[in-house]
């Protein structure tokens, strides 16, 4: 099935005023009722965790309320909605997009996806050996910049079964995995991208289940570290990085958000097709990433001892 | 005026700890928590939340993960209605009296609680571990 990945994550959250502004923040752009898009147009919708629109909200109270996918054309909706129909309730959208509900519980919405082609350039290096890519005079970063997220990269869950979770998305709608952590979950793209993974699940106890993170990708390292040296800079909490995972090799950095769940930066993931063969490694700090270039705050070596009082 | 359990003083805390000033209670409005780094290790690793005349002090550290300081900005450490403690990171909620996660990933356990002692001129208190000497690198 030619799904492309996701289009709009939906929330329902406690404090709509410091969700908004987060989001502003992060770099996407206000469209109106509560929606924020990347240069691409997907995007992220915050709503009041009551809001009557929304599905209705996991038993944990995850404030994630809906994924919706994107799609290539009609054919792949109707086709969607006819494998779906065999055994849970399709619902049939004002929008033309449909609704369900996976094997987990959590509402999936799916659409002609809204992405707009893109025409941009990635980050560019030099390098001894190879043709130079940025081009003479040309400048490689500026103190100032306020680089934006071009699209939605991914969604990862918490689930209480990965393996009910990965057969859900691969026989009911053509995922494919491309790698996994033993015992933890697999990485999984849908048949209409390349990127590594659109989605990741995390095995852990029921109470858990709901969104560990989502991301948006940038045009490169430099935009990762740049966008996220930012938040840092307008008071946000890193959670983890800057780094590089091994498993998709997409640079990442994480921040704790107002919704409940770590929202990323993500850069220069890897793309495969058929030929590849998905590996399986052991989970732990060691294979999760490549190298972290641990943000710090205000260290100093040698600093002062400290104060009786401040 | 109450403090965490009340039986701190800072007499009976054992030589491994120190009572180290971190503010005043006037400098915290009611209802309200604040990160500090008594420590200077270059991010908060304390927060106390005042509730009335009551001071509870734990550590910046969510039990989920374990090595998780829990606010997404400096000093967001409750909910919007300043009823429970929250990690941002993936949104658990603890009681402020007792720490004790109520919802969430972590559900069951608890924040660790640090000493703290509220003395008679207002000053806040809390025992933090023995400094590591100043110019140790990380
Ligand atoms: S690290 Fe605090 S809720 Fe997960
Ligand atoms: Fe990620």
């Amino acid at each position: 099935m030619n799904i492309i990945g996701p289009d709009t994550l939906i929330f329902g959250v406690d404090d709509i005023d410091s969700c908004t502004q987060y989001l502003l923040d992060y770099g996407l752009e206000s469209v109106g009722n509560g929606r924020f898009e990347a240069l691409d147009g997907t995007g992220v919708e915050v709503k009041a965790k009551d809001d009557t629109s929304l599905p209705a909200p996991l038993e944990t109270g995850s404030t994630l309320r809906k994924t919706i996918y994107g799609v290539a054309d009609q054919a792949t909706l109707d086709a969607i909605a006819e494998e779906l129909k065999k055994d849970r309730e399709v619902k049939q959208l004002d929008d033309g997009s449909i609704e369900a509900v996976d094997d987990m519980g959590f509402a999936l919405g799916f659409q002609v996806t809204v992405r707009k082609t893109l025409n941009l350039p990635a980050e560019t290096i030099n390098a001894p050996g190879a043709d130079n890519q940025r081009g003479l005079n040309v400048i490689g970063v500026e103190k100032e910049a306020s680089p934006k997220p071009r699209s939605l990269s991914h969604v990862v869950y918490f689930v209480p079964d990965f393996a009910k979770a990965e057969a859900f998305y691969a026989e009911r709608l053509g995922f494919i995995t491309t790698d996994r952590f033993h015992g933890v979950g697999p990485f999984m793209r849908p048949a209409g991208t390349q990127d590594h993974h659109t989605v990741f699940f995390i095995q852990t106890p029921p109470h858990m289940q709901g969104i560990e993170h989502f991301t948006f990708h940038m045009g490169g390292p430099t935009e990762v570290v740049h966008a996220g040296t930012n938040m840092v800079n307008k008071g946000y909490q890193s959670f983890w990085g800057p780094g590089r995972h091994l498993l998709g090799s997409n640079w990442f950095w994480y921040f704790k958000s107002p919704f409940g769940c770590n929202v990323e930066y993500d850069a220069d993931m890897d793309l495969h097709n058929d030929d590849w063969t998905a590996r399986a490694i052991a989970p732990g700090a060691d294979n999760s990433q490549a190298f972290l270039l641990q943000f710090r705050e205000k260290w100093a070596p040698m600093g002062p001892p400290p104060a009786a009082d401040q | 005026m109450g403090t965490d359990g009340a039986s701190t003083r800072s007499g009976s805390v054992n030589s491994m700890h120190r009572m180290i000033k971190l503010c005043h209670l006037d400098d915290l409005p009611e209802q309200n928590a604040r990160g500090f780094d008594p420590s200077r290790e270059g991010q908060d690793t304390v927060f106390v939340v005042r509730q009335g005349n009551h001071i509870y002090a734990y550590k910046d550290l969510c039990p989920h993960y374990g090595d998780t300081a829990l606010p997404w900005r400096k000093d967001e450490y409750l909910d919007p209605w300043g009823g429970t403690i929250v990690c941002a990171a993936h949104g658990a909620h603890f009681e402020i009296a007792t720490g004790l996660c109520i919802d969430g990933p972590c559900m069951g356990e608890s924040l660790p609680k640090v000493p703290v002692q509220i003395m008679d001129n207002g000053d806040i208190l809390v025992a933090i571990d023995e400094p590591h000497g100043g110019g140790e690198s990380p």
